[in-house]
């Protein structure tokens, strides 16, 4: 190998190393900031191939992609006094690099802000409603409930199957589940911009009762459906009484029908009957009783019949005389 | 120790001289960068060479920028690392589980499940602050790949977290007994829709298939009220059926029984009737035929009568008016009383 070729190779290796360090890529998932000296000097927000320069730049990536955070959950207790556990996750960017570098640093550190602010935030705004505030999101139960309640005064649920109904009384709510996590955006949204952050969204991931509430709401459960129960089984029993009251009335009426027209029809013809007895024996009365009392001597006296005949007798007037 | 070492070198040397015997050259300063050129060339071509699989799909990012995306089949792109192709796999369902885990699958073919130290996850609120437990899974695709990559780093994070709460959310607005029974359907139809919305408004590529509830019970410290309150309706049933079959059983045969005496009434009537008419018929004729000589018929009515009568009878004593004093022959009547008396008679 000549000097020569040793010295072009040398500077072939120091322009490569030169574009090295200066030459730097941005992913299409970052932004970075450009700081010399530790003094930012430059916000890159495409993707792509860049130049800065070399050595006394340095390049600071930060992820543009929508971040997670997830809440430790919480102890709250709310406005009417129940203990619940609230378990948010916010989704937030880095909205201004530049700000986000020189406030927060890197993202452990935006992390402890988002601790911080969601979390005394979600307090508040949890603390300030009731607990049905966050468990619903519309009066939907409302209206379903007096729906069915109007359906059952026209009389158009079965009977026995109102039973399910109101279980205790539910009260409406003004505020609602997403309206909650509205305010608890709005609020952090003013707290976290200095930071250089943007909270997009802050879900309630979950809401549920304290462990030592929890036996509690249980024991209620199972009294509600004891309730329910009981008078379940009750409609039944009232059901079944309506209808036995009903075999009784239907009885009484078929029953009481039925001897009515009996009644009429006998009488009736007894009535024809007897006028047409009148009609045929007025002819001659003092025959007729004369016929008719020999025929009932012929049927009620019978066989065993004694009988003591005394000579004054018409049939026997024969004998007498003799 | 030096034997062991001069036996390997040896060898290198004689494989050397093969080599290039075979490829007819006699130095090996010109054979070196003839191999740097062939595995340059192997290099790029590997590194610019890509497949993609039928279930995938390739974005390209060249320097970090996305370029574009490829479908399922074989690629090139520019090797070196300056053109790179993330392979995304958007034909696949996937699935998230919650509430419950699958544990992969048994000899049967059927799945183990365990909800271990999931309930938290599954315990809901409802509407009118109970408790319910309620499992579920969601099946989603990804949609857009790029959305997918860029637009958000922990996708499945994402979906789980909202599809928690709008469940949560939806569920919220149920009454526990809706939860349980027929409100199934209908929570699962709104948490695939407002789930979709939420990830449409992310923007991160992702689109639901499905929303399946699994299983939706009562925790298990309240689930025999529930039961029992499942009996009380059976128990209702029963009552109610119990009377309905009693009703039947007797209001039927009332009516029958209730015809069947009118029948009977009827057939009293038509009798009587008959019977009236018949004897007003026969009285009519038979005063008639007895007007013509009344005293006569009469006469013979009576005698007739008599003798039927009196031939039939089993004792018949005749006292003559002049008699006294008769009334101990009354005193036993088993005892045979003055046995010329019937004799008389005939």
């Amino acid at each position: 190998m000549t000097r020569r070729s040793a010295i072009f190779a040398a500077l072939l290796a120091a322009a490569a190393f030169l574009v090295m360090a200066s030459a730097y890529t941005v992913g299409e998932w970052e932004q970075a900031v450009i700081t010399q000296f530790g003094r930012p000097v430059a916000q890159v927000n495409k993707a792509g191939l860049h130049f800065k320069l070399p050595f006394v730049q340095r390049v600071r990536r930060l992820d543009k992609r929508m971040l997670n955070w997830d809440g430790d959950p919480n102890q709250i207790p709310t406005k009417d006094k129940k203990y619940i556990q609230v378990d948010t996750t916010a989704r937030w960017r880095i909205s201004d690099p530049l700000l986000f570098i020189q406030t927060v640093q890197t993202e452990d550190g935006a992390r402890l802000r988002l601790d911080g602010i969601l979390d005394s935030v979600t307090r508040d705004t949890i603390s300030n409603n009731n607990l049905v505030e966050a468990v619903r999101n519309s009066n939907a139960i409302l209206t379903k409930m007096k729906d069915r309640l109007k359906a059952q005064e026209k009389g158009e649920l079965e009977p026995g199957r109102e039973e399910e109904e109101v279980v205790g009384e539910i009260d409406p709510i003004f505020v609602g589940r997403e309206a909650l996590s509205g305010i608890i955006i709005e609020r952090a949204r003013a707290g976290l911009k200095e930071f250089g952050i943007e909270i997009v969204d802050v879900q309630l991931r979950r809401i549920a009762y304290e462990e030592s509430v929890e036996a509690k709401v249980y024991e209620r459960m199972i009294s509600e459906r004891q309730r329910i129960a009981q008078k379940i089984r009750s409609v039944g029993k009232g059901e079944q009484a309506k209808i036995e009251g009903k075999i009784a009335k239907d009885l009484q009426q078929i029953e009481s029908e039925a001897y009515r027209s009996v009644q009429r029809i006998k009488g009736a013809a007894d009535a024809k009957a007897i006028r047409t007895y009148a009609a045929a024996m007025g002819a001659d009365p003092e025959f007729y009783t004369f016929v008719r009392t020999l025929e009932a001597y012929r049927k009620s006296l019978g066989a065993d019949t004694r009988l003591i005949l005394s000579t004054d007798s018409k049939f026997l007037e024969l004998l007498r005389k003799r | 120790m030096e034997q062991w070492g001069d036996q390997p070198k040896d060898d290198i040397r004689e494989l050397l001289n093969v080599l290039s015997r075979k490829l007819g050259a006699g130095d090996g300063a010109r054979f070196i960068p003839a191999i740097a050129g062939v595995v340059l060339l192997v290099f790029t071509l590997f590194s610019s060479i890509y497949t993609v699989e039928p279930s995938e799909e390739a974005v390209i990012l060249r320097f970090g920028k996305f370029v574009g995306t490829q479908p399922p089949g074989l690629h090139f792109k520019l090797p070196f690392g300056v053109d790179r192709a993330v392979k995304v796999k958007t034909k696949v369902i996937l699935q998230q589980e919650f509430g419950f885990r699958t544990q992969g699958r048994a000899t049967g073919g059927r799945s183990d499940y365990t909800t271990q130290g999931l309930t938290a996850e599954s315990l809901t609120l409802t509407g009118d602050l109970n408790v319910a437990n309620v499992e579920w899974i969601v099946q989603y695709q990804i949609a857009d790949a790029k959305k997918y990559l860029f637009n958000t780093r922990e996708v499945t994070t994402n979906l789980r977290d909202i599809s928690q709460s709008v469940l949560r959310r939806v569920v919220g607005d149920r009454v526990v007994t809706d939860v349980l029974t027929v409100g199934r359907a209908e929570i699962a139809e709104e948490a695939h829709r407002l789930t979709q919305e939420v990830l449409d408004r992310y923007d991160i590529g992702i689109r639901i298939v499905t929303v399946k509830l699994q299983d939706v019970n009562p925790p298990e410290k309240v689930r025999p009220a529930f039961n029992d309150v499942n009996a009380a309706k059976q128990e209702q049933e029963q009552a109610i059926n119990h009377a309905e079959r009693e009703y039947n059983r007797v209001i039927p045969e009332a009516r029958g029984k209730a015809e069947k005496s009118i029948s009977d009434a009827q057939g009293y009537a038509t009798a009587v009737v008959n019977r009236s008419e018949g004897d007003a018929s026969a009285f009519r004729a038979v005063l008639e035929a007895y007007r013509i000589s009344p005293s006569v018929t009469r006469t013979r009515l009576y005698l007739e009568t008599m003798e039927e009568l009196y031939g039939r009878f089993k004792e018949l004593t005749i006292v003559d008016t002049g008699v006294k004093g008769l009334l101990p022959i009354f005193q036993n009547p088993s005892q045979p009383a003055a046995p010329a008396a019937p004799e008389a008679a005939r």
